[in-house]
């Protein structure tokens, strides 16, 4: 095939990087990109670098942030005491949509999965066990992660009462919440697991039969 | 449930075939090579999601098509019209659409519409090892029931991650945190094994009723045929939940420092057999070539019975190339009951019609004789129409 432009031909190579974009639909995305004015592409432009240069991850809860700490970990009127531990940065926005939950969040970029070469301490879970017990060496630790609990900004932090567990409901997820349980077990402090398979408050009938008859069964009492 | 209508679209011999069935008896016939067991592998496909021959879906491809599609367009007892389409591209994989709506996961289908093959391969369920017999019974039980299915995809991907957890930890000392993740998998094993045995086990305690029955229905010689489950260790029948994953647990303490060494999962459900007996003696050792084979014809029957009675729906029966093997008394018998109400349709391959003629009428609407000829392209030609007996 001869090549017309070698400029739209690279940008149709570095847009297939992205997910779930075939050389198709990076074709049609470089045609668009073609037409735009050209301050709307730099817009564009601008906010990919931007989110490389300027977006941090809180070293308080490891969600993605402008600011460190992030303004969850900041705010005096979230439930310090409560921490819900999630997947990804995207189970936070989909939690917070629910406008439900005050407490706040850490984030342990993933699920332990020996498949993908993840263990538990490719994850952010030491300092999970950090922000239980400041002064505590966690288990395996080397000192570094106890710092991770130096940042909040307000005198000291109040003492959390209770972890919730919100990985999704596979078998990694599971495992996941399992491995972080037990850590937790010595804290003497209250750990739940939440499903996030069935959602809550209704639209069962969307739900599958086999997750129904999960959730019929009874589970997730850790 | 009833099959009406099927499409093959560049699937196997067939670059686009269209075959519309009766009711009840259906003969597909002609010379080998023409693509009669492709029919009924494209049936399987769409009720299962994948081949009963166990091959790749790659090699289902005709060759030089870019995909290959199947429609079917079924009938249920119970419910309404079900349209499915199965696509599949390489690289891409499969996709199944049901009245249109896409399924989230393949695994969906599975017990909506359910079927039950009868093939020369059968034999090697009573006859070879312990892995025909585990498909056979994963087979029933994921048709039977989703949540089976469920668990049972879950427990094989646990499998999976233990086994690969095992692997890269062979032969070296553990960390603390390593330690505790191969105890996490480890739980999440026995967690997911344990219910993929205690629904075995109740299963077996159903279907023995079942095969029993079935098995009279063949052999007039009083012959006892039993099953048992022979798994991580000895278990009630009605064991319950905490019992089985004690075994379990011991049975995975007993070969932990095995399994270090080899670096898999030496004990589980993954592992497991069932005996079948007849007389007390065991088939797979003891029984002649004719009780092998009505050991497994009683077997599918069985299956058959027990999935109507679960799902209040008749499954479809795949009769794949196996009346050769029967003697004429047999034959009859079995078309007989074909014919009756106890099954629902049925689809039958054949190189011949003349032993079918004289004992289906496929001048009545409700059976119909479907003859496949090799064309040009070596695919079917003729499908449309019933033919009159010889
Ligand atoms: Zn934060």
């Amino acid at each position: 095939m001869h090549i017309l432009s070698e400029s739209v031909e690279a940008l149709v190579e570095q847009l297939t990087k992205l997910p779930t974009i075939g050389r198709k639909t990076a074709q049609r995305l470089a045609a668009y990109i073609l037409k735009m004015p050209r301050e709307e592409v730099v817009e564009i432009a601008r906010a990919l670098v931007a989110v490389k240069d300027r977006v941090v991850y809180c070293s308080v809860c490891f969600n993605v942030t402008d600011t460190d700490p992030c303004p969850i970990c900041r705010s005096p009127r979230r439930d310090h005491s409560v921490i819900c531990v999630v997947e990804e940065p995207n189970d936070v926005l989909a939690l917070e949509r629910t406008n439900e939950y005050r407490g706040v969040y850490h984030v342990l970029g993933g699920v332990i999965s020996p498949l993908d070469g993840v263990g538990p301490e490719d994850l952010h879970i030491r300092e999970l066990v950090a922000r239980l017990n400041p002064e505590a060496t966690p288990p395996g630790g080397d000192g570094q992660v106890a710092e991770a609990g130096a940042s909040y900004p307000d005198g000291p932090r109040p003492a959390v009462q209770e972890v919730i567990l919100a990985m999704n409901p596979n078998v990694e997820g599971d495992t996941t919440a399992y491995y972080i349980s037990q850590l937790l077990k010595p804290f003497g402090i209250r750990v739940s697991r939440i499903a996030r398979g069935l959602p809550i408050g209704g639209d069962l009938e969307y739900a599958d039969e086999a997750t129904l008859s999960r959730a019929l069964e009874g589970r997730m009492t850790l | 449930m009833i099959l009406h209508h099927l499409r093959l679209t560049a699937f196997r011999a067939h670059a686009e075939t269209q075959v519309s069935f009766a009711p009840k008896v259906n003969l597909v016939y002609g010379p080998n090579g023409a693509g009669k067991t492709n029919i009924l592998e494209a049936i399987h496909y769409l009720c299962l999601s994948k081949s009963f021959l166990a091959s790749q879906d790659g090699y289902a491809l005709r060759r030089g098509a870019p995909y290959f599609e199947l429609e079917g367009r079924f009938e249920g007892d119970r419910r309404s019209d079900l349209r499915v389409r199965l696509a599949y591209v390489p690289e891409q994989g499969k996709r199944i659409l049901v009245n249109g709506a896409p399924l989230e996961r393949l695994s969906e289908i599975v017990s909506m519409l359910p079927i039950v093959v009868f093939s020369p391969a059968d034999h090697a369920i009573t006859a070879e090892g312990p892995e025909e017999r585990r498909r056979f019974l994963d087979n029933i039980l994921s048709q039977a029931r989703p949540v089976y299915l469920d668990d049972l995809l879950k427990y094989r991907r646990a499998l999976r991650q233990r086994n690969e957890l095992l692997s890269q930890y062979r032969g070296r000392p553990l960390r603390p945190e390593q330690e505790a993740a191969l105890q996490s998998w480890e739980a999440e094993l026995v967690l997911l094994g344990t219910r993929v045995i205690r629904r075995r086990l109740r299963f077996i305690d159903t279907f023995t009723r079942y095969l029993e029955d079935a098995y009279a229905r063949f052999e007039r010689v009083a012959e006892q045929p039993t099953m048992t489950y022979n798994g991580i260790a000895p278990l009630d029948l009605d064991a319950d939940e905490e019992a089985i994953a004690e075994a379990f647990r011991r049975q995975l303490a007993r070969v932990a420092r095995r399994e270090r060494e080899r670096g898999r999962t030496l004990v589980g459900p993954h592992r497991d057999d069932l005996v079948f007996r007849l007389n007390g003696m065991e088939v797979r050792r003891y029984a002649s070539q004719g009780q092998h084979r009505t050991f497994g014809m009683a077997l599918k029957l069985a299956q058959c019975f027990y999935l109507h009675d679960r799902l209040e729906e008749r499954p479809m029966l795949l009769l794949d190339d196996v009346f050769g093997h029967f003697d004429d008394e047999r034959r009859a018998g079995f078309l007989d009951l074909l014919q009756s109400e106890a099954v629902g349709q049925s689809i039958i391959t054949d190189t011949r019609l003349r032993p079918f003629a004289g004992v289906i009428p496929f001048d009545r609407p409700e059976h119909r004789a479907i003859p496949v000829g090799r064309g040009a392209d070596r695919a079917i030609v003729s499908v449309e129409t019933a033919v009159e007996p010889e």
